[in-house]
């Protein structure tokens, strides 16, 4: 058995069914580009008349697209009528295969799920081939959103009595996902609400500090925020219904009352049964009774191998070696002699407590010892303990013990302390879903405090003006790159590259033109600053080899798109998205004319080489 | 419990094959079959109750019968015939045979007329599925008419005019011709409206769309370092455009005009809920001016109807939501083997909404067999 469908019999069968066109959903851009491949040599050829209304389509997008023209895939759409829609395509490339699909000229496209709302054309079937889906670096199931979704491109209104959602399987599928995603009903939406500095920065420009709490209230963060706290605060309610039986007695907190009343007793009654028969000179004995101390038993002599209390009456115990070699248990009290001498033992957690080798060391040393041993001075306190007195007197501060409201108080301690509890637990959190998105703000307000781009009342300083203005990811990282003019005597393609090594966020391998030095040195003092910056931000991936691209793509206007491409082993969509994403960035430092004059000029020069051949074909 | 099931559809499915029908279905009385089943080992007792009893491995023998006979109640035959199929895989076990009635332990060649006698009892007993003919049924193309819009649409449109709208239907609904169709009155009543989606694709796309409908020099487009034709009454732009358009509104910078602004359609704004992207939404929604109308286009999500309370508590007006969950072009789902095979997903011909189990059982057996094939062995699901 196959692993999964061959593309050629999945659109012969297709055909065969009257079930084309469709949208055949693949979990990677190279599954979708090995099933391009698969129709090279197959001969399930389109009609000759359809081959010609794909041409012609196909045509029409060249003429506006011209950078397609060339597209090695061309041949086997015309062939075949089927294409591939993915991510690593260009635009250019996607806008003529949904043209060709809304003209009804294809059989099938092989689409990645990934982007399953950029796939807005629908056919007359959807294939789908697996459950689980890249979201940025690992395998997620599919939502029943996004099944629905994917599946919802089945069916043209108009064109089609009904749509075909049709699942093959392969290694990657659970068919519980798919068949939870068809019958299901959506997942509720819950808001990712960020707060991110230039927010904070445009906020405070238009707002005082004080209307701020206000603004931040009307988002559907704090909408949802405010619809648990209401679950919560109903939960409140009833607590407090369940409270009213526990209401003030005799004392108005009855319950804190009972609660360090019951503390205080129990103290006192845990302290008894210990050690209260041992005399005072066998207690500050046994502080001393270490391993390795040399002990007298009446005549015989011994080692203390460890010390410890007996299960049942907790005595003072020790396991010692005697002479001769016996070891034995015995009462702390049998010692009657503490020398001031103790052996190098090393002991172990287990029978005999230590080691062999220790063992028959001691032995030896308890043989080679003098006759007599100065014994070890031991200071005996005086017999005057005061404790229990205290805890008496404290008890006699509580009433409870005549109070005629005591067995009620008893019984109810434990259910109304715990109703209390939970009480405390809900009003704490109920605070916290009210104010933390404030919360959150007034941080971020802290560290631009400490950055200086705004005062201590959280008014704009002239840093703060201009940095608002970088409304991008990594603001802090650039607007700090500017203050500390690392872009200074940077030429256009430098200050592109850093732009778009900040800009790119994948982690996909591959082979990229050489960096330049100079470019190399940069991008180091920006990952260095980026490092410092990551307390309050978190650092970009900056890699140099992505740099590189751009480098190239600006510093070399002869260079054309293919002979980029050819530079590396990036899909051409990555590509053009890098570049696109570096443009949105430049284009915001360009709106610094004002403060950075030299950069916003150089930001424009680095659009304008950026902007040529494929890049200036869509706005 | 895969197992039995499978046992049984191989045999539902390979029925006409008299050799692995080693003995007849017709019903057995009560009696019967607890004679039968009090002749099984008890390891074929529990085989059956796999599925059916839960704890059944706790059970002796008596009660296990018991139980089976208790379960089986409603779907006796069923039950009967997956027993007998159990039987007939235990071909070597030493049991006397089961009582039956001599007639029908007759092998092969007269069995046809009887077995389509007795066929009305087997798939009625267990999961009945539609017909891949009948699944099929209904494909084509619709007979051409003129576009009459869905009477949600109306309303849609209807309700722009006092109030912001959310819109949540299935994907494919037509959620454009709303777009389409507010963006033409607003125009109309020298309005200017905007339309952000949430990729730079869609917006080329939408921006080439919008000018076959409404005429070029009607529609512009706004990007991070490029405007064409800024100054038409309908501009496209993704959300984070918009976004610093606001900020800049706010800040005392009046770039777009904003004064003019009518309406503001949200294409795509499931995407409040991306986790990087989400803020944008909300923001935009947040800083939108009170004198425009907000139209938040969304796919199928759980719960429209807290984006649209939340906008009735911030915006000066009440929203109005307007959702629906039936397709336009009804959808049916099907299941593809990689031999070719294809045959219905569920049991019924649409999809059966809140009844993820009804599975059809070709489909079943056909993906269990190729999970049997495809894992490595020894590794079950």
């Amino acid at each position: 058995m196959p692993p999964s469908i061959h593309p050629v019999d999945l659109i012969i069968a297709l055909r065969e069914k009257h079930l084309t066109p469709a949208i055949v959903f693949l979990t990677s851009r190279r599954a979708c580009d090995e099933a391009m491949q698969a129709f090279d040599h197959s001969h399930i050829l389109l009609p000759p008349p359809r081959q010609q209304a794909i041409a012609t389509v196909l045509d029409k997008v060249i003429a506006q697209y011209p950078s397609i023209a060339e597209h090695p895939l061309i041949p086997t759409v015309q062939r075949i009528g089927v294409a591939a829609h993915h991510a690593g395509h260009l635009p250019s490339w996607k806008i003529a295969v949904e043209e060709l699909m809304r003209h009804g000229c294809l059989d099938a496209v092989f689409a990645t799920t990934t982007l399953a709302a950029g796939v807005d054309f629908p056919a007359r079937t959807v294939i789908i081939t697996q459950s689980s889906i890249r979201k940025s670096r690992d395998f997620m199931d599919l939502t029943i959103g996004e099944v629905q979704q994917i599946a919802g491109r089945a069916g043209r209104r108009g064109k089609d009595l009904v749509g075909f959602a049709i699942v093959t399987p392969s290694p990657y599928i659970d068919l519980n996902v798919l068949t939870k995603g068809f019958t299901g009903h959506p997942e509720a939406i819950n808001s990712q609400f960020v707060i991110s500095y230039p927010m904070v920065l445009n906020l405070l420009k238009a707002h005082p500090l004080d209307q701020i709490q206000p603004i931040l209230a009307k988002s559907f963060a704090q909408f949802q925020l405010n619809q648990r706290a209401e679950v919560l605060e109903r939960k409140l309610d009833d607590l407090r219904d369940q409270m009213e039986p526990f209401g003030p007695r005799v004392c108005t907190d009855w319950i804190t009352e009972w609660q360090t009343f019951d503390q205080v007793r129990r103290q006192k009654s845990h302290r008894a049964p210990v050690r209260r028969h041992e005399p005072p000179e066998l207690a500050a004995r046994f502080h001393f009774l270490t391993p390795g101390r040399v002990v007298g038993f009446g005549r015989s002599r011994g080692v203390v191998l460890r010390q410890y209390r007996s299960k049942g009456q907790k005595s003072p115990m020790i396991t010692a070696l005697r002479l001769g070699g016996g070891i034995t248990e015995s009462p702390a009290s049998t010692v009657t002699e503490v020398s001031d001498r103790v052996l190098d033992c090393v002991d172990t957690p287990i029978y005999p407590w230590c080691t062999p080798e220790s063992v028959e060391e001691l032995l030896r040393h308890l043989e080679e010892l003098p006759g007599r041993l100065p014994e070890l001075p031991i200071l005996i306190p005086k017999d005057n303990e005061t404790i229990p007195d205290a805890i008496v007197q404290t008890l006699g501060d509580f009433a409870c013990p005549t109070c005629p409201s005591r067995s009620a108080c008893q019984r109810d301690y434990p259910l109304a302390s715990k109703l209390r509890q939970e009480q405390h637990r809900h009003v704490k959190s109920i605070q916290a879903l009210r104010t933390s998105l404030w919360h959150r703000f007034q941080e971020k307000i802290d560290v631009l405090q400490q950055f200086g781009y705004l005062t201590p009342a959280a008014r704009l300083t002239d840093n703060g003006e201009w940095a608002r203005l970088i409304r991008i990811d990594h603001s802090l990282l650039i607007t700090e790159l500017l203050r500390a003019d690392a872009f200074n005597g940077a030429d256009p393609a430098m200050l592109a590259a850093v732009m778009s090594s900040i800009a790119h966020d994948d982690d996909r391998p591959g082979a990229f033109p050489r960096v330049s030095s100079g470019l190399g040195s940069l991008l180091g003092q920006v990952r260095k600053l980026a490092v410092s910056l990551s307390p309050h931000e978190d650092p970009p991936l900056l890699r140099a080899d992505i740099a590189a691209v751009t480098e190239r793509w600006i510093g070399d206007p002869s260079l054309t798109w293919i002979g980029l491409c050819k530079s590396t082993t990036m899909a051409e969509g990555d590509i053009y998205r890098l570049l696109a994403r570096t443009l949105e960035f430049l284009s915001q430092l360009r709106t610094l004319k004002g403060t950075h004059p030299g950069l916003a000029d150089s930001a424009s020069r680095a659009i304008a080489a950026l902007r040529r051949g494929v890049l200036e074909e869509l706005p | 419990m895969r197992d039995e099931e499978n046992g049984f559809v191989e045999e539902l499915f390979h029925a006409d094959h008299p050799s692995l029908v080693t003995h007849h279905l017709r019903i057995m009385t009560t009696e019967e079959i607890e004679q039968l089943l009090a002749q099984q080992p008890i390891a074929l007792l529990h085989r059956l109750a796999r599925g059916r009893v839960q704890r059944h491995f706790r059970a002796g023998k008596r009660r296990l019968i018991e139980v089976l006979l208790r379960h089986s109640a409603e779907n006796r035959a069923g039950f009967e015939s997956d027993l007998l199929t159990l039987i007939g895989e235990q071909q070597a076990r030493p049991a006397p045979p089961p009582p039956q009635a001599p007639a029908a332990r007759k092998p092969k060649p007269s069995a046809p007329p009887r077995r389509t006698a007795h066929r009305p009892v087997e798939p009625e007993s267990h999961e009945p599925g539609v017909t891949l003919s009948s699944w099929l049924d209904g494909l084509g193309v619709p007979p051409p008419q003129t576009f009459v819009p869905d009477a949600w649409q109306e309303d849609a449109i209807a309700k722009l005019r006092e109030s912001d709208v959310v819109v949540s239907v299935p994907t494919g609904s037509g959620k454009t011709y709303v777009a389409v169709e507010a963006a033409r009155r607003a125009i109309a009543e020298n309005r200017t409206v905007i339309y952000t989606s949430p990729l730079k694709a869609l917006s080329n796309t939408k921006y080439t769309e919008f000018s076959k409908i409404f005429g070029a020099d009607q529609v512009g487009i706004l990007t991070g370092d490029r405007r064409d034709n800024g100054q038409a009454p309908l501009l496209i732009m993704t959300t984070e455009i918009l976004r610093n358009l606001l900020y800049d509104a706010g800040g005392g910078e009046i770039d777009v005009r904003l004064d003019t602004l009518g309406l503001v359609i949200l294409d795509e704004s499931q995407y409040i809920a991306d986790p990087e992207r989400g803020v944008v939404w909300e923001e935009t929604i947040i800083f939108c001016p009170s004198q425009a109308k907000l139209l938040l286009l969304s796919a199928s999500i759980g719960n429209p109807h807290d984006i649209a309370e939340w906008l009735t508590t911030i915006r000066p007006t009440p929203c109005h939501l307007i959702r629906h969950s039936t397709r336009t072009v009804p959808l049916r789902a099907g299941y593809l083997h990689p031999n070719g095979k294809l045959t219905p997903f569920f049991r019924t011909v649409g999809i059966p909404h809140g009844h993820p189990s009804h599975l059809h059982p070709e489909a079943k057996r056909l993906f269990a067999q190729y999970e049997d094939e495809t894992l490595p062995s020894g590794r079950r699901r």
